[in-house]
């Protein structure tokens, strides 16, 4: 694994949770996309992708996200975010349209919870 | 000692030809041959000298108690079979335990232990034993295939063959051991070339060249801009020391990866000698350096602590103490945080620095204080000076020592990239300090850092395939206003699939302007924020 980012995968019962520390970038956006998916298994009703501690978020990562978006849509599986909204990687998420498509919650718990109900 | 001197020589040969083959034993050539091309060349000297049918060297191994066969002419299968021979059993035991010359006139009538000798149809023997400085290494031993009475004077000729033989072959092994020590030892340095952010010097500086030491150093990257920086001992020396030292070297790179915090990386390391080993008592000084921060994380693990050298004085940091490694199992590990502004040095060492016998610990942490303290260019040189003042010629303990100093932000930012993708981690880093210092907010130097590197990673992504290998990248400012350049050699590329050409969109929104060229030389991209708060320049 890269030493830029570490990933911890959690299981909240059918809903998996993604956790993503440190920095995505150009150099490990395959990596993680890659180790992301294999979480997210067709079982699965939601994932949830936790960026709350990630430092460092560009194109790479954005669009990581809206690939994993589209393909969880693709199988019928829903992709919950959680960011915290005052952070820089909130504002990219916004202006790279990304929080527009998917849903996003200000923690992790807010995310499972929205994520349970299938909102 | 074997005789410096003229060897009194019995006169067997007349011509002056033992003479001539005796001297040839201390050819200078024998001291660069490897072990096994030497002993057959010893070997094939001496039963010249002798005119025996056959001879063989036989080597005590490393438990002392046993002899074995490592070399023959004319009973090769001495060595082909391992043939051994323990000390004080049978002819050449025999030779090693009395150190003395044996002679055996007719084999048949003789305490022979090993088969081959007889069946080779050897008929009479002697051998004397292979002495340096009063250690035995072994045995040289001639034999006769027709019955031959071996004479004194001839065990003599033999014996001071054997004493210029024994040289050749302790000579030999030293060069071996200190050829492996060092080889090893390079092997476990890390390349400090490969830490970006982050001046570094060491010195390592081994106890004697024969012997592999418990002491290293290492510095690696660490995610968000964070440098590791750490001085271990492992107590004892040789190659158990150096082992576990390489064990101890690969887990502290393997937890610090796994992103635990300074002190859980310790706490895990000392858990894992607990329950795995290596059980050697270790003392260790791990530093995580944040460069943009500029502060240091701790963790004294029963290790002197480190020095802070900053504008013309030093002063050891006041650091938490905890126990060395491999002494209480499951115990807690307490870190201390310290400022490290840009242009402070951090000097993490081992004891070796600072210990001389009949001295308390203090004094030699005085001295090192007051060699560090003075105003000095480059850390080599700080380097230098520490081990000038501090490291005896003859020392009894391993030195090793880092040099740790956070660069001043650069005014500006120029320069030439490889184009790979793990650059880009550095390029943020350096980008952050940079418009740190000229005023930038959090929020600002976010947007600029993120446009910059999708210029980065376009120019990156120009490189794959056959374009060009590196990229420039240039940040300037002026009057508050950010201006960035990205050139590269490549053929600009349309954006393929979905999710490219996003990098554009998000350069276009956080930057002021964006300007792409695209030519026949390379595509320069040009981007330019204005910053709210320009104090640094108004």
């Amino acid at each position: 694994m890269t030493s830029l980012a570490r990933l911890v995968v959690e299981e909240h019962g059918e809903i998996p949770v993604v956790a993503i520390e440190g920095e995505i970038d150009a150099s490990n956006a395959t990596e993680l996309r890659r180790a992301i998916g294999a979480a997210a298994t067709n079982r699965v009703a939601a994932l949830v992708v936790d960026l709350t501690a990630v430092d460092y978020v560009d194109s790479a990562g954005i669009n990581l996200l809206f690939a994993l978006g589209a393909e969880l849509r693709d199988r019928q599986q829903r992709l919950h975010i959680a960011v915290d909204g005052a952070s820089p990687v909130a504002r990219m998420l916004e202006i790279s349209g990304l929080a527009a498509v998917e849903q996003t919650e200000p923690t992790r718990s807010a995310a499972l919870a929205s994520a349970a109900t299938g909102e | 000692m074997p005789s410096e001197g003229p060897v009194e020589l019995p006169d067997v040969d007349p011509s002056g030809e033992a003479l001539a083959s005796l001297q040839q034993l201390t050819d200078p050539a024998l001291a660069y041959m490897p072990q096994e091309e030497l002993l057959g060349t010893l070997l094939r000297r001496a039963s010249a000298i002798l005119r025996s049918d056959t001879a063989a060297i036989l080597l005590l191994d490393e438990t002392g108690r046993q002899l074995r066969a490592r070399a023959a002419k004319g009973i090769e299968e001495e060595v082909e079979q391992g043939v051994t021979n323990p000390l004080g059993k049978g002819f050449a035991g025999r030779i090693a335990a009395e150190r003395r010359p044996i002679v055996v006139d007719d084999v048949d009538h003789a305490d022979i232990l090993n088969p081959i000798l007889r069946e080779k149809g050897i008929r009479s023997l002697l051998g004397v034993p292979l002495i340096v400085e009063g250690r035995v290494l072994g045995v040289l031993h001639v034999g006769s295939l027709t019955p031959r009475r071996f004479t004194p004077a001839e065990s003599d000729l033999l014996q001071a063959a054997a004493d210029r033989a024994a040289l050749a072959i302790d000579n030999a092994a030293l060069y071996e051991q200190r050829r492996l020590a060092e080889t090893l030892q390079r092997e476990l340095l890390p390349d400090l070339r490969v830490v970006p952010g982050l001046d570094l010097a060491s010195r390592y500086l081994p106890a004697s060249h024969d012997t592999l030491g418990g002491d290293w150093f290492d510095a690696f990257p660490l995610p968000r801009g964070r440098v590791a920086v750490a001085v271990g001992d492992v107590v004892g020396h040789g190659v158990a020391a150096a082992a576990a030292m390489s064990q101890l070297r690969s887990a502290l790179r393997a937890y610090a990866a796994d992103g635990h915090s300074a002190a859980e990386v310790v706490e895990r390391m000392n858990q894992l000698m607990w329950q795995l080993g290596p059980r050697a008592m270790t003392t260790l000084s791990y530093a995580v350096i944040d460069l943009e921060t500029e502060t240091v994380e701790h963790v004294c693990a029963g290790h002197p602590p480190p020095l802070r050298i900053a504008g013309g004085d030093a002063e050891f940091l006041d650091v938490a103490p905890n126990v060395p490694l491999a002494v209480v199992p499951a115990v807690r590990f307490e870190a201390t945080v310290h400022d490290c502004p840009a242009g402070a040095t951090l000097l993490l060492y081992t004891d070796g620095l600072v210990e001389r016998r009949g001295e308390t610990i203090d004094a030699g942490l005085e001295r090192l204080r007051a060699a560090a303290a003075a105003e000095v260019a480059g850390l080599d040189g700080l380097c230098e000076r520490v081990v000038a003042a501090l490291v005896p010629d003859q020392r009894g303990d391993d030195v090793a020592m880092i040099a740790a100093r956070v660069p001043a932000p650069p005014a500006q930012i120029s320069g030439r990239w490889p184009a790979d993708r793990v650059v880009l981690a550095e390029i943020r880093q350096l980008m952050r300090r940079w418009l740190r210092r000229c005023g930038a907010s959090e929020d600002e130097a976010y947007d600029i850092v993120v446009a910059a590197q999708e210029a980065c990673a376009n120019a990156v992504e120009h490189a794959y395939g056959l374009g060009p290998q590196s990229f420039e990248l240039e940040g300037s400012y002026e009057r508050g206003r950010v201006r960035l350049a990205v050139r590269d050699e490549g053929s600009w590329r349309p954006p393929r699939g979905l999710h490219r050409g996003r990098g554009l969109v998000l350069m276009r929104r956080l930057m002021d302007e964006v300007t792409v060229e695209r030519g026949e030389m390379g595509t320069l991209v040009v981007m330019e924020r204005m910053l709210a708060q320009s104090e640094g320049e108004a």
